[in-house]
């Protein structure tokens, strides 16, 4: 019984310093730059990753797929990719509206996160009271296996990279993995933040 | 009137650099052998057309060649990535006019043409890389049209009152289509259920021409074309796989296949293209590229003489049965052909006095995976 409270102390613990962490960073302007700055490419990038975002035509105009509402939740290329349900052409490019977007969002609101308050704590780990200013670069690892995970076996064909059942299995679960690992990497930031030194 | 070459002249019996490859496994019958329904310039129209209706899906009369057993196959069966219907099927198609979609395509686009009763449709490559199966009704008959990125193989199927959908399952990195009335699971290029209820069952199938779009509006400019309007929203002008303008690019170059081959044979490379024909006497592959040097080619299945002949038209060969050993002479000039008979008559590629056999276009790991007994003419 003391172990499991000492444990839920120190989880507390770990989500108090995380947020007030956070809280540090956002409200910094340097921070909320880092943060925005990261969160637009890594979104960018993994639409452009995901063939969700093309470039290369001067078209304009606005297709939505016949059955929006039932499409959207329609899974597509593998367990974590859904078939769009809009397609924009807006002069220089095309992006094609799914369900997608919103995960690339979240995953990409995670890795901005933990870029962001690593750069705090390198810029000025005292003042922020952050202990660690490497920490944060972590999230990079699982930026990446998201990265791949949005595009499926197309990755594969793209590369010329042979596949197994192992490696298709895997494929499903790069994105849960990636944002347990991107969770993981900011509390693991988070509970190094001794508020009382700030 | 453009300069016009004798290029070959055929001595059908003697057989041009056939080579035999080992192993047949088993033999089959075949309901194979096309039936030419109705005029051989109709050279879409090849397909087998005897056969019965069960639960409302036409089949074949007999089973198509299988050189494996089913249980062999299904330990084959690949996850592709996307689950069941995650490439969606075209259900409702929609279509341009010829101009309609010279506005849209590239001249040089890969289309699959298709003539039946008489009524004239082609369906872009970039479309079909992402849907792989459109469920059409052409010439008042229920069809599915085909197409699997990775074999690079186009066929059509009748399916009457059923459709067809992706499994997401691969065989030989073949699609594994199902059909929506009892979901057994039919490989494309087999065109003969593996599971299911109709395991050991195989479709009627029919032709589809591989040309470009330039090819295929000049020999029917009253074709109509599957349009960008699938019901989905896709970005057509991105065929993930890689391209086929101006050359092959990406997967459709690369020797890499994206699961390991049934078959190892290396007499070409893997995505080298051929003609494959199948029938009851054996299996045959042409390598298009000479065909498309030698315009006539012939080599023996099962001990019986057939014969390939090639379209600079449409950029195809169509396969035909010359058990008498016939001499044909092969004459080519004005992006046309001519195909000479011993009487003098002549004919069109597509309309020789033979009985057709059903040929495709396939890339060599999996026309020579699916059938390691094939004979080779190169």
């Amino acid at each position: 019984m003391a172990t499991e409270n000492v444990s839920r102390g120190r989880v507390g613990e770990a989500v108090s310093r995380t947020r007030f962490a956070v809280g540090v960073t956002l409200r910094r302007r340097d921070g909320l730059a880092v943060f925005s700055l990261v969160t637009g490419l890594y979104l960018i990038a993994y639409l452009w990753f995901s063939n969700l975002l093309t470039f290369g035509t001067d078209d304009v105009g606005v297709l939505v797929a016949r059955d929006p509402l039932t499409t959207f939740f329609q899974q597509s290329n593998n367990a974590m990719t859904f078939e769009p349900v809009a397609l924009v052409e807006f002069g220089f490019g095309t992006y094609l509206f799914s369900l997608n977007t919103f995960i690339g969002l979240g995953v990409a609101l995670l890795v901005g996160l933990n870029l962001a308050v690593t750069y705090i704590a390198w810029k000025q780990p005292k003042a922020c009271g952050i202990g660690s200013s490497s920490s944060g670069l972590l999230a990079s690892v699982p930026a990446l296996l998201s990265g791949a995970a949005c595009c499926g076996p197309i990755v594969l064909i793209i590369f010329g990279i042979q596949a197994s059942s192992a490696i298709m299995t895997a494929f499903q679960w790069l994105i849960p993995l990636a944002v347990v690992l991107l969770v993981g990497s900011l509390f693991w930031i988070g509970r190094q933040v001794n508020p009382a030194q700030v | 009137m453009g300069p016009t070459s004798r290029r070959g002249f055929l001595t059908a019996a003697s057989g041009a650099a056939a080579g035999s490859l080992s192993g047949c496994i088993g033999g089959f019958t075949s309901a194979g052998v096309e039936g030419e329904t109705d005029g051989g310039n109709d050279e879409s129209q090849a397909s087998t057309t005897e056969g019965r209706t069960e639960r409302g899906i036409p089949l074949a009369g007999s089973q198509l060649p299988v050189e494996y057993d089913f249980a062999e196959l299904r330990d084959e069966v690949r996850d592709g990535g996307p689950p069941k219907d995650g490439i969606p099927s075209i259900d409702e198609p929609s279509f341009w006019d010829a101009d309609e979609a010279d506005a849209e395509l590239d001249d040089r686009d890969v289309v699959f043409g298709l003539v039946r009763n008489d009524e004239v449709r082609a369906y872009p490559q970039t479309i079909l890389a992402q849907h792989e199966i459109v469920n059409d009704v052409v010439g008042g008959e229920a069809v599915s049209v085909t197409y699997c990125p990775l074999t690079g193989t186009a066929m059509g199927f009748r399916r009457g009152e059923t459709e067809f959908g992706v499994s997401g399952d691969l065989v030989n990195n073949n699609l594994i289509m199902y059909d929506r009335e009892i979901d057994s699971r039919w490989p494309q290029v087999l065109g003969t259920a593996i599971s299911g209820e109709f395991e050991g069952d195989s479709l009627q199938e029919f032709r589809l021409i591989w040309t470009r779009w330039v090819a295929w509006r000049e020999v029917h400019p009253d074709t109509e074309v599957l349009s960008t309007d699938t019901g989905h929203a896709r970005n057509y002008d991105d065929d993930p796989y890689g391209s086929y303008v101006p050359e092959r690019s990406g997967y459709y170059s690369r020797d890499s296949t994206l699961f390991p081959p049934l078959g190892d044979d290396d007499t070409f490379p893997n995505k080298h293209v051929v003609m494959g024909a199948r029938t009851d006497e054996g299996r045959i592959a042409f390598e298009k590229d000479a065909l498309r040097d030698g315009g006539l080619l012939s080599g023996p299945v099962g001990g019986t003489p057939h014969l390939a002949v090639y379209d600079p038209a449409l950029d195809t060969a169509y396969v035909y049965r010359n058990p008498d050993g016939a001499s044909f002479s092969y004459e080519a000039g004005n992006g046309d052909a001519r195909v000479v008979a011993e009487d003098g008559t002549e004919h069109d590629p597509a309309d020789l006095p033979l009985d057709r056999v059903y040929a495709f276009d396939a890339m060599w790991f999996a026309w020579s995976g699916f059938y390691p007994s094939t004979e080779v003419v190169q």
